[in-house]
């Protein structure tokens, strides 16, 4: 099953994918999906964690030793934009890179989750485009908002899919494709803390809830937008996700 | 009423600026801030209504900083968001000193952000005073926000878009006092409502 969150006759909705193309609202009604505005699957409320330098080859890309602890930082809500919308390309930067990722939504209230059975709390998948603007790096709370949770930067959806659906989120493969061309290419299997460690090293000290994200980091592929430019992130299994880049904001 | 992100900004106390200035110019930090430096307190934080404050067991107190909390109404998109309430607030955080990645176990605890009562935003703040069982342990004036509030928000904004029920602690003292289990803590500040919160031991069932 695919859930999907959607604009639709002036309302924001909940509806079910039934094929690649018809969404079946919640009460029953069917439409077709380009009838839809893809919004991005997620309650402005959630706490949305995302992973720094989690695949090995992306560290050896960016020249950093792998952390011995989780990288972890938090995104806004504004920073989410949907399926076929647009990221701002900030004027006069041009270090705006793209970074697919696999996200694990949490199903059901998870505290001190014990690593052997933490995917049962995971209630499905959906993909990211954890866009960075690298000029904006700063060395506090690094990487700081500002490159980070910058309004409509980080694409989320299309929609979600079910855990069951998916069965190990750790022999997935990812890409990124600008106009066409890949610029990034890496399996889950190279996560340095995979979802289920994830699941329950912030449990440990917090409770996550139903809805509650975590994007789990970027293979390798450092490739700089320009505006016009068409990105696409696609999880195996999951979900391709559509972004279009412009210059502006 | 809260419904979105919780922000906050660290390091916006002009006094924790001076005494810190040295080190912002070492390792690993090379050079001072220039953005305002955020963070995001996770919904599982916010507590109100003088719910008691839990200290998790491995930690033998805890950083309480009293500050003020925006809360955003008007419409999203617009030039400049509108402030549409605001209420005393406790940070309370495991205490740190390293600044350079996001302190998230640190900041991000269940219930690790009482709120007072809502009321309207005003013109002018006196002193936030924390009290610790009764006996006044710290008082600051907002006079000594680096980014004074109306800089800060329109700074933000610029690349956040604030939304209806965003919320936004204003900066925290770099002096703060910490709290320990059992001991009972009130921020008050003339024309707002106070806040109260006690320090319980944390229960995981």
């Amino acid at each position: 099953m695919r859930r999907a969150k959607i604009s639709y006759a002036g309302r924001a909705l909940w509806a079910d994918l039934l094929d690649d193309d018809v969404l079946r609202l919640a009460d029953g009604t069917l439409l077709p999906a380009e009838a839809a505005v893809w919004l991005p699957p997620v309650e402005p409320n959630a706490t949305v964690f995302a992973l720094g330098l989690n695949y090995a080859d992306h560290i050896g890309e960016l020249g950093f030793k792998p952390p011995e602890t989780p990288l972890v930082f938090l995104k806004g809500s504004s920073a989410f934009v949907g399926h076929g919308g647009v990221s701002p390309l900030p004027v006069g930067a041009r270090q705006m890179h793209p970074e697919c990722e696999l996200v694990a939504v949490i199903g059901r209230p998870a505290r001190r989750v014990s690593r052997s059975n933490a995917l049962d709390y995971v209630g499905g998948y959906t993909v990211a485009n954890d866009y960075a603007i690298r000029e904006y790096l700063e060395n506090y709370y690094r990487p700081n908002l500002k490159v980070k949770s910058r309004a409509a930067t980080t694409g989320l959806g299309p929609w979600i899919v079910d855990a069951r659906d998916i069965g190990d989120p750790q022999d997935l493969t990812l890409s990124t494709r600008v106009n066409g061309q890949e610029v990034q290419q890496g399996s889950t299997r190279d996560m340095v803390f995979d979802v289920a460690t994830m699941v329950e090293y912030l449990s440990e000290f917090m409770t996550l809830m139903p809805g509650d994200m975590i994007l789990t980091g970027t293979p390798q592929g450092v490739h700089f937008v320009s505006g016009g430019d068409e990105v696409v992130c696609e999880v195996e299994k999951v979900g391709r996700l559509v972004n279009l880049v412009e210059v502006g904001g | 009423m809260f419904s979105g992100t919780a922000y906050g900004v660290a390091l916006n106390d002009r006094r924790q600026l001076e005494a810190r200035a040295d080190s912002f110019h070492q390792p690993p930090y090379g050079r001072p801030p220039e953005a305002a430096v955020l963070y995001i307190k996770p919904r599982t934080c916010v507590t109100a209504g003088g719910a008691p404050t839990p200290l998790p067991p491995e930690l033998g107190e805890v950083e309480i900083a009293s500050t003020l909390a925006l809360l955003f109404g008007g419409s999203p998109g617009a030039k400049s968001p509108d402030v549409s309430a605001v209420c005393l607030a406790l940070d309370v955080s495991e205490w740190h000193q390293d600044f350079y990645r996001p302190a998230i176990r640190q900041r991000c605890r269940d219930g690790f952000l009482p709120l007072g009562r809502w009321t309207s935003p005003q013109t002018t703040y006196g002193d936030l005073v924390t009290e610790i069982d009764g006996r006044e342990v710290h008082r600051w004036s907002l006079d000594r926000l680096f980014r004074p509030i109306d800089a800060l928000v329109a700074e933000l904004h610029a690349y956040l878009d604030f939304s209806p029920g965003d919320l936004l602690l204003v900066g925290l003292p770099g002096d703060a006092p910490r709290a320990a289990l059992g001991q009972s803590v009130v921020v008050r500040s003339e024309g707002l409502p106070s806040l109260q919160t006690t320090i319980v031991a944390e229960v995981v069932s």
